[in-house]
């Protein structure tokens, strides 16, 4: 088209934007790989002394734990987001009707607009004088309020809670370009329901699930929001440490080795994305 | 997708029971809540009968006001850098090839989809170890600028794909120069992918809490910043109340944005 123009055509647009993400956002990723082969100083000081004790430091005692029970929870929160989320989108898109969009919109909404709010529901509910223990007191189930906050499950409702959204809006938009003839297709060579889901549905939905997945299973890989508040101090995740060293103590080598371990796994997890779900599967991340 | 009259009314009505549970699942919790900022408990944790004094409380309450236009600036500012940048980008991913292309999209994503405690935590070590920025409004800018530049570039791009480019070219037949062509003809073309991209960004930065709380430092605060704050120091009915200025505000808007618009549709047919 204008390539003749002259080769580097394209800068003045792309430019801008290639210098910025290398500034603030490769550069400083970059950064924390580098600081966490260095020594901690004093008064949150780094030495310029390399070493590899930042990272065996993550494979011993609390934290090596802490770091498993974070995959674990993050792929918990996706195996279940997954679950309730496809038959979610599914129905929308099949008994929505004009209210398709609407009821989308329903899911996705508060998810943009009210994260600590909606976290904030969820523990103002399950607390000790909150309103799920009152409300059973009151009906007699109860006869002394029960300890559901700052436990295992209270941490994964939180999780499911908040990430669902994320993975019903690709799958919707999976399902809902699906092409309706390729079903009645399948139907008149006499599949069944079963088999029209399984050979048509879901492969050709492939690429949704896969960028929910993404959209799901990483922010759930670096919350400490929910940790922090439905978890107390006794439910930790790896994003629990990241804060603690970068704010608390100023242990800015020790905090980067645990974002290089969970940049590392979103990288691995991105590659895997676009090797199983190709470009179809980046673009339903937008 | 029709359902198909094999579907048993049965299997269809448990669809549904489901459905609605998945709604009240999501739904419960956020109406429990707005509902108590009605409530007389000093908690807001259950209800004891109906006042609006923690409404009169959170609008007199100066610490909300200031925390309310940081956020309001910090994402206005946001919209308008990343709406530009994020423009003159993808009109180069659209329009040329060149080597690297690949990368820059790639690397678009990463701000979107690194956790946000990463971006953060990266950030403040830049700004605190390497370029010292102040912490404060300056830092908070660029740390709402780098994760949102890549939403508006996507949602453009997506936009320029169905726009009719032969308009640019008559314009320049017709002797416009490039920044009149851009002006009269490119950016009116692009305006709903432009509104789009604000409309995406503008809560997205609004209701930012961990990239902001890595990067806010002590004197400035923001909403979520002070939400957090208030959340951390015990229940109280003031959070209930702004709940609803997250939750329900948004939702009342764009439902009745949504039915406007299916209503226009409606008209055209």
């Amino acid at each position: 088209m204008k390539q003749f123009l002259g080769k580097q055509v394209h800068l003045p647009f792309v430019g801008p934007v290639t210098l910025w993400l290398i500034m603030f956002v490769g550069g400083p990723l970059v950064l924390i790989v580098y600081f966490s082969v260095l020594t901690p100083g004093p008064l949150g000081t780094i030495l310029r002394t390399p070493t590899l004790e930042n990272y065996l430091f993550l494979l011993r005692g609390a934290v090596g734990r802490v770091l498993l029970r974070t995959l674990l929870f993050a792929s918990g929160t996706n195996m279940i987001c997954l679950l309730i989320g496809y038959p979610l989108a599914y129905w929308i898109v099949k008994y929505g009707g004009r209210w398709k969009t609407t009821l989308l919109l329903l899911i996705v909404i508060p998810s943009w607009t009210a994260y600590l709010i909606r976290i904030y529901s969820i523990k103002s509910i399950l607390g000790y004088n909150g309103f799920l223990n009152q409300a059973l007191l009151s009906l007699g189930l109860i006869s002394s309020p029960l300890e559901l906050l700052y436990s295992v499950p209270a941490v994964m409702s939180g999780l499911v809670y908040t990430w669902l959204p994320f993975m019903v809006l690709p799958i919707y938009a999976a399902l809902d370009g699906l092409d309706p003839s390729l079903l009645e297709a399948a139907e008149d060579l006499g599949a069944s329901p079963l088999q029209r889901f399984s050979t048509v549905t879901l492969p050709l939905t492939k690429g949704g699930i896969i960028a929910g997945t993404i959209l799901v299973f990483i922010p759930a890989l670096g919350d400490w929001i929910v940790p922090l508040l439905l978890g107390g101090g006794k439910v930790l995740m790896a994003g629990s440490y990241v804060q603690m060293y970068f704010v608390g103590a100023a242990n800015i080598p020790r905090g980067s080795s645990l974002a290089t371990a969970l940049t590392a796994v979103v990288l691995l997890m991105l590659y895997l994305g676009i090797k199983f779900g190709g470009e179809e599967a980046l673009e339903r991340i937008i | 997708m029709k359902p198909s009259n094999r579907t048993g009314i049965m299997g269809r009505i448990v669809a549904r029971v489901l459905l609605a549970l998945g709604y009240v699942f999501i739904w419960a919790p956020v109406i429990v809540l707005v509902l108590f900022s009605f409530s007389r408990n000093k908690f807001g944790l259950w209800w004891e009968g109906f006042t609006l004094q923690w409404y009169a409380e959170l609008l007199t309450n100066a610490k909300v006001g200031q925390a309310l236009q940081t956020s309001l600036i910090v994402a206005a500012v946001a919209v308008v850098v990343s709406t530009a940048l994020g423009t003159l980008a993808a009109y180069g991913l659209y329009k040329y090839r060149f080597r690297g292309k690949k990368a820059v999209r790639i690397g678009l994503l990463l701000p979107i989809v690194m956790p946000p405690v990463v971006i953060g935590a990266a950030l403040l070590a830049f700004f605190s170890k390497v370029i010292r920025i102040p912490l404060g409004y300056p830092s908070i800018l660029i740390a709402h600028i780098s994760f949102s530049v890549p939403l508006a570039t996507f949602v453009i791009l997506g936009r320029m794909a169905r726009i009719d480019w032969s308009l640019e070219e008559a314009s320049a037949d017709l002797g416009a120069d490039t920044l009149t062509t851009w002006r009269k003809i490119i950016v009116p073309l692009l305006l709903p992918g432009i509104i789009a991209s604000a409309a995406l960004i503008f809560p997205w930065s609004f209701d930012d809490v961990t990239v902001t709380f890595f990067v806010a430092g002590t004197g400035t605060m923001t909403l979520p910043l002070y939400i957090f704050s208030r959340i951390r120091a015990g229940p109280s009915p003031i959070i209930n109340a702004i709940g609803m200025i997250f939750v329900a505000l948004p939702t009342i808007g764009l439902v009745l944005w949504t039915m406007l618009q299916s209503r226009v549709s409606g008209k055209k047919r």
